[in-house]
């Protein structure tokens, strides 16, 4: 078989997008595992309703891209607040299955209130960039995937300087190294799991609010894109971020790569076989522990 | 006394479910008592991993699908008969929970969450996408009824009696597990699992058989549920039947035997009340759910254990004073 090279690069690139969607949802996911130790199965609705309120919002600003992806992830961040004051706020650490149950119901609640109130019929939504893209060669990509990917990598430049230089993302650290210890010094958990869910739901609302133009908005979009993600969380390490954008990017490559040329069975089975192949031989995950991290 | 009346009354129980389609020849309210009986299985395998060892699974559902696939694909496309698809359900399960467990229990009980949960949805994935082995999202319909001895469990009243002797041998067999010693080493796994070490018992085979136990109850489960329906497709791992097989173990009690059969029988009727949309129903399995995690996160099991503790906590007070 020759493989073309232009096919190749396409695959690479898309992959690329693609592990930087699941990176924004990864790096959430551990960003609340390492402060609360707690998993957040309603993740996924996160990104859910990050693309449903791009959807609702473009309209509103007249197609508008950037005006509408703020509103989306600032929706998205009030329904972390509220999900952390009503729900999360009452768990306490070692709680983990209970926080599991607890965001499962909360999942099923919004997925299917969504599907309630706005039936499960695909949205197809339309900026003010339409379809245009950027030519590289004979390559086309459109301007809303380059845009999401931009904004996926400053959104990690933005966490790394937050985590290490605020006095903010500090505390986050602090409390995921050593909670006591943390305690000690006068850094409050409370309001530090309450930054941190707000900071992981922001991060998903961009992460639906970018991907909204580029695939279908459903209802059950979040579903597919969160068992990958948690599987990344193994991956990289429980509570790693870095780890979980290096495995996200990864796995974005290689399911591409595996899609251009096999069965798209082996697309879906491949994060599958990664993880249980890592937890063969890392179990703690393919990143050691340590570096940065929050966890 | 006691002791006699608790193996009576299931007795007398099970004698009397058995007896449901001689009262009644709705097919109805028969198909509702089949998805009753088979939902209390896999709720009390689901028990059996969850409540017993402490260790949640979401590998239950992909169980589920799995063994309905391998019982229909036994019949339909490899020449067996339901009894072997139903054998082959229970081994293929058994091997998977092994393969997949073994990688998993070495880490920590938050790993196991999480691949199990994976699993699942790949589960899900691989019956859409697998076209030329599952037949994809159309399904396999028309899946003809048991055959033994002759005799064609045809009409739904017929397959009850399937339905029913096949949980009533698992939950027997789950009950015998639960109640020996394999069952108690459980439950101190589930309650310190360094103090299990210390006293010379490695945790690991438990852990790893009871995950094998319950895949194997659960996919023979799945097997006869699927025959029930006559059709099997990727809606078969439709989320649906983990929540309710998870919302049964948790009212009922996570590691009350006896809380959760009562509970099965008792809310898979729920869902025939609440004939509300699917869409509500599931909202309102959502509620039910977050809601008993915070009044009852140990079942009414745990809360009449909890009564009966501060019963005789303020009966001792009252001799002492």
């Amino acid at each position: 078989m020759t493989i073309d090279a232009v096919y190749l690069v396409q695959l690479t690139l898309n992959g690329i997008a693609l592990g930087l969607l699941y990176a924004l949802i990864a790096v959430g996911l551990s960003l609340i595992f390492g402060v609360m130790e707690i998993i957040n199965f309603a993740h996924g609705e996160l990104l859910m309703l990050g693309a449903f309120a791009m959807a609702f919002a473009l309209p509103v600003t007249g197609l508008l891209y950037w005006p509408a992806l703020a509103a989306a992830i600032i929706a998205v961040m009030l329904v972390g607040l509220a999900m952390y004051e009503v729900l999360l706020a009452k768990l306490r650490p070692d709680e983990f299955e209970r926080s599991i149950l607890i965001t499962l119901g909360l999942s099923i609640i919004l997925i299917h209130l969504m599907q309630y109130l706005f039936t499960a019929t695909p949205r197809l939504v339309d900026t003010q960039y339409g379809f245009d893209g950027v030519d590289i060669g004979s390559i086309r990509i459109t301007w809303t995937r380059v845009i999401g990917a931009g904004a996926a990598l400053l959104a990690f430049a933005g966490l790394y300087l937050v985590l290490r230089r605020t006095q903010f993302g500090r505390a986050m650290r602090a409390i995921a190294q050593n909670r006591e210890a943390a305690l000690m010094v006068g850094i409050r958990p409370r309001v530090v799991a309450r930054n941190a869910v707000v900071l992981a739901a922001g991060l998903c609302g961009l992460a639906g609010a970018a991907i909204a133009p580029i695939q279908l908005v459903t209802p059950y979009m979040g579903q597919f894109l969160i068992f990958k993600a948690f599987a990344l969380v193994i991956i990289g390490g429980l509570g790693n971020i870095p780890g979980a954008i290096v495995a996200a990017i990864g796995l974005g490559l290689v399911e591409s790569w595996i899609g251009g040329f096999f069965e798209i069975a082996w697309q879906e089975a491949a994060v599958f076989v990664i993880m249980i192949a890592v937890l063969f031989v890392r179990p703690d995950g393919l990143f050691k522990r340590g570096g940065m991290r929050v966890g | 006394m006691k002791l006699v009346a608790a193996p009576l009354a299931s007795i007398i129980a099970a004698l009397l479910l058995a007896a449901l389609p001689l009262l009644t020849t709705s097919n109805y309210i028969i198909g509702i008592g089949i998805s009753a009986l088979i939902f209390t299985v896999a709720a009390a395998a689901l028990n059996l991993i969850y409540g017993f060892t402490g260790l949640l699974s979401f590998a239950q559902l992909g169980f589920w699908g799995i063994g309905g696939y391998t019982t229909a694909l036994t019949v339909v496309t490899f020449g067996g008969n339901f009894w072997w698809g139903l054998v082959w359900a229970a081994l293929i399960n058994a091997a998977i929970a092994l393969v997949v467990g073994y990688p998993t229990l070495r880490t920590n009980r938050h790993a196991f969450v999480i691949v199990t949960l994976t699993f699942a949805l790949l589960a899900t994935l691989i019956a859409r996408d697998w076209v030329e082995l599952t037949r994809g999202p159309l399904g396999i319909p028309n899946l003809p009824p048991p055959q033994a001895f002759g005799h064609r469990f045809a009409t739904t009243g017929q397959f009850y009696w399937i339905a029913w002797a096949f949980s009533v041998a698992m939950l027997g067999l789950l009950y015998a597990l639960c109640s020996s010693r394999i069952g108690r080493t459980l439950i101190a796994i589930k309650q310190n699992e360094p103090l299990v070490r210390a006293q010379g018992i490695a945790p690991m085979p438990y852990k790893l058989a009871a995950f094998a136990i319950s895949a194997a109850i659960t996919g023979a489960a799945g097997g006869v549920y699927c025959f029930h329906l006559g059709i099997i497709d990727p809606l078969f791992l439709d989320f649906y039947y983990m929540q309710t097989f998870l919302i049964i173990v948790i009212i009922g009690g996570a590691g009350s035997f006896w809380g959760v059969i009562v509970s099965g029988i008792a809310l898979s009727a729920l869902p025939e009340v609440l004939r509300f949309s699917a869409d509500l129903r599931m909202i309102i399995y959502g509620l039910i759910l977050v809601v008993a995690m915070f009044v009852m996160p140990s079942g009414v099991a745990g809360w009449l254990r909890e009564k009966k503790l501060a019963e005789m906590r303020d009966q001792l007070r009252g001799a002492l004073r």
